[in-house]
């Protein structure tokens, strides 16, 4: 392999990469203050890309369907945790597992009933001419995915150390009994930890749209954005995002290495392994259960 | 001597129902063995989440295995269908025990992750090795034959008949020996199990495998019963429609996955007015009960009569001293 190639592979890596880090930091934020685990997360990323198809269809520039994609995306989450999370939050891991997974399908079940199963393409917001630079070519819409990426990772972190509500909800993800008896309010956690997951998820869908197309099966990014939270060690921010960049950069070149017929089962027998020698991923250090 | 009442009973019931079904036309009886076949599927779940407590995303996949394993024994070796599908049952039992051996170390969601991992390995398997499972698009089954005579729908529920009450009365039997004391101990306190001498990972890979040969038997009747089988049959949406059976019916209770899957094979059928909305409605289903029946169908006269009891004028008086 040229290094050109080597390059040009890793580029396509990390912008495919930055979007797994923004479903896995989508997955890891409320898992770490309410210990729900959202299975349903990828289909609020196929929310956010339909979202984004309907205020752009509606002629909104830009910046007002990011906006708005953002916005919805946050009051579906919050309608999310009040209406269904929260009354099962104390059940048995079971039920949350398949409630999570069940919001979900019916997200997917009710876009399919109004869209259909055909194919829409949203524009990125800079064209798809490429930009060549130093022998490379770079996709607009890649770069922009990783901005936006960066940006979002750096504005989750500067939240979680320095504003109240941000170490609000690291007390709670710590001891959320202690974090009450200071006075915190752990619903109101519980609810903002899941408006930022959903907005983050709903951002997701509108910047991979361009890439791959809007389709009710957008959801499948779970899985990959899964795989990036086991590598990150499920309850670190930094750790989501570099498994997020890993998982991108490990299926660009398995499929160029070992060929496409096992280029899709390498994130899964990943998965696999992680989680029987390392569940608690190669950055936390969390508790591991074990019987 | 009261055992034996329910057994002449069940026997009653059962040639009532195939003689019922003798009268109907093969569009019901398909659809009944169809039923039966998601009953001997949801037996096997039950075992497996319901009494010994592990989430399982992957259970379509177990099915997937006694589908082709019996399948392509058929197609390729000339093995009869009575002999395929206990092979591929095995097949699948041991595949449970191979996902066993890591999995039931495991717990909560890092169970429930590495099941839906295996789940997309088998479904990629399936679909990438075209030459012999005929990748997406399918395979053609064998028309299952007795003595050389090809069988109508009625023997094949027969058959599928006969097999599910098998399942229904081992489950039955299973969870009324050590073996059930011991599963329902590993899910309510492992702890407390192994403290008793229960080998828990045992246990628990075992849960696996019990569970994986069901799936492997209702595999091989879903195949002869319709006759083609594809990937997409044994996907996470078939492996959650499992989940919503037992969930229904009721979790730890072969009752419970009997009603489950009975009413809910039966629910497409009522539905067929507004099949478009009827993937939302089961998903509804399956959130309503999670919330507010978590026990299931089993436990619905008593959740009735206990919120009767509270309302009625009679109850509140004769509860005060």
């Amino acid at each position: 392999m040229t290094l050109s190639l080597g390059l040009q592979l890793a580029i396509a890596g990390i912008s495919v990469g930055s979007i797994y880090a923004l479903v896995a930091l989508a997955i890891v934020i409320p898992f770490k203050s309410s210990g729900v685990l959202n299975f349903g997360q990828g289909e609020i990323v196929t929310l956010g890309a339909y979202l984004a198809l309907i205020l752009t269809q509606l002629a909104l520039p830009y910046p007002m369907v990011i906006a708005g994609v953002v916005l919805l995306g946050a009051a579906g989450g919050v309608v999310i945790e009040r209406v269904l999370i929260r009354p099962i939050v104390k059940a048995p891991e079971f039920t949350l597992v398949i409630a999570t997974f069940a919001i979900g399908l019916l997200i997917k079940g009710v876009i399919s009933i109004r869209f259909g199963d055909s194919p829409n393409t949203i524009d990125g917001p800079f064209g798809t001419e490429p930009i060549v630079a130093a022998g490379l070519r770079f996709n607009p819409t890649s770069l922009w995915i990783f901005v936006c990426t960066a940006l979002v990772t750096i504005g989750v972190i500067l939240f979680l150390h320095s504003t109240r509500l941000g170490k609000a909800m690291r007390a709670v993800s710590v001891n959320p009994d202690a974090a009450r008896l200071m006075g915190i309010r752990v619903e109101t956690v519980y609810r903002w930890s899941w408006a930022i997951s959903t907005a983050i998820g709903a951002l997701a869908g509108l910047l991979v749209a361009p890439l791959i197309g809007i389709n009710p099966e957008i959801g499948q990014l779970i899985l990959r954005g899964l795989l990036a939270a086991v590598i990150g060690g499920f309850t670190s921010i930094p750790g989501a995002i570099v498994g997020g960049l890993a998982v991108g950069l490990i299926e660009t070149f398995s499929g160029v290495l070992i060929g496409s017929t096992f280029k899709n089962l390498v994130p899964f027998i990943l998965l696999m392994a992680l989680l029987v020698f390392r569940p608690q991923g190669l950055f936390g250090a969390g508790e591991i259960k074990r019987v | 001597m009261r055992s034996h009442r329910r057994m002449i009973l069940a026997l009653l019931a059962v040639l009532l129902l195939a003689a019922a079904a003798s009268t109907l036309g093969s569009y019901p009886v398909y659809l009944m063995s169809l039923a039966m076949i998601n009953v001997i599927a949801a037996i096997g779940l039950n075992l497996l989440t319901g009494n010994s407590g592990q989430i399982s995303l992957c259970h379509s996949s177990f099915i997937a295995m006694g589908a082709y394993g019996s399948t392509l024994l058929t197609a390729r070796y000339g093995v009869p269908f009575w002999a395929a599908i206990p092979l591929g049952a095995l097949l699948a039992a041991l595949m449970g025990a191979l996902l066993g051996a890591p999995a039931s170390r495991l717990r909560g969601i890092y169970l429930a992750l590495a099941t839906l991992g295996f789940l997309q390995i088998v479904q990629i398997a399936i679909e990438e090795f075209a030459d012999v499972t005929g990748g997406v698009r399918g395979l053609i089954v064998p028309k299952a034959a007795l003595g050389g005579v090809r069988m109508s729908e009625y023997a094949r529920f027969l058959i599928v008949l006969g097999c599910c009450m098998l399942a229904i009365w081992t489950a039955r039997n299973l969870l009324l020996s050590r073996v059930g004391r011991e599963l329902n101990a590993v899910r309510l306190s492992p702890h407390a199990a192994q403290a008793l001498g229960v080998s828990v990972h045992r246990v628990k890979l075992a849960a696996f495998a019990l569970s994986a040969a069901y799936a492997g038997v209702a595999g091989g009747l879903q195949a002869i019963v319709v006759g083609f089988i594809d990937p997409v049959e044994f996907g996470v949406s078939a492996a959650l429609r499992q989940i919503t059976f037992i969930v229904v019916g009721g979790m730890g209770s072969v009752g419970g996955s009997v009603i489950g899957a009975a009413v809910l094979s039966a629910l497409p059928e009522a539905l067929r007015p507004v099949k478009e909305y009827s993937d939302v409605i089961y998903t509804l289903l399956l959130l309503g009960f999670l919330i507010f029946l978590p026990h299931g169908l089993v436990t619905f006269w008593q959740v009735i009569a206990r919120r009767l009891r509270r309302y009625s004028p009679t109850a509140a008086a004769e509860a005060r001293p």
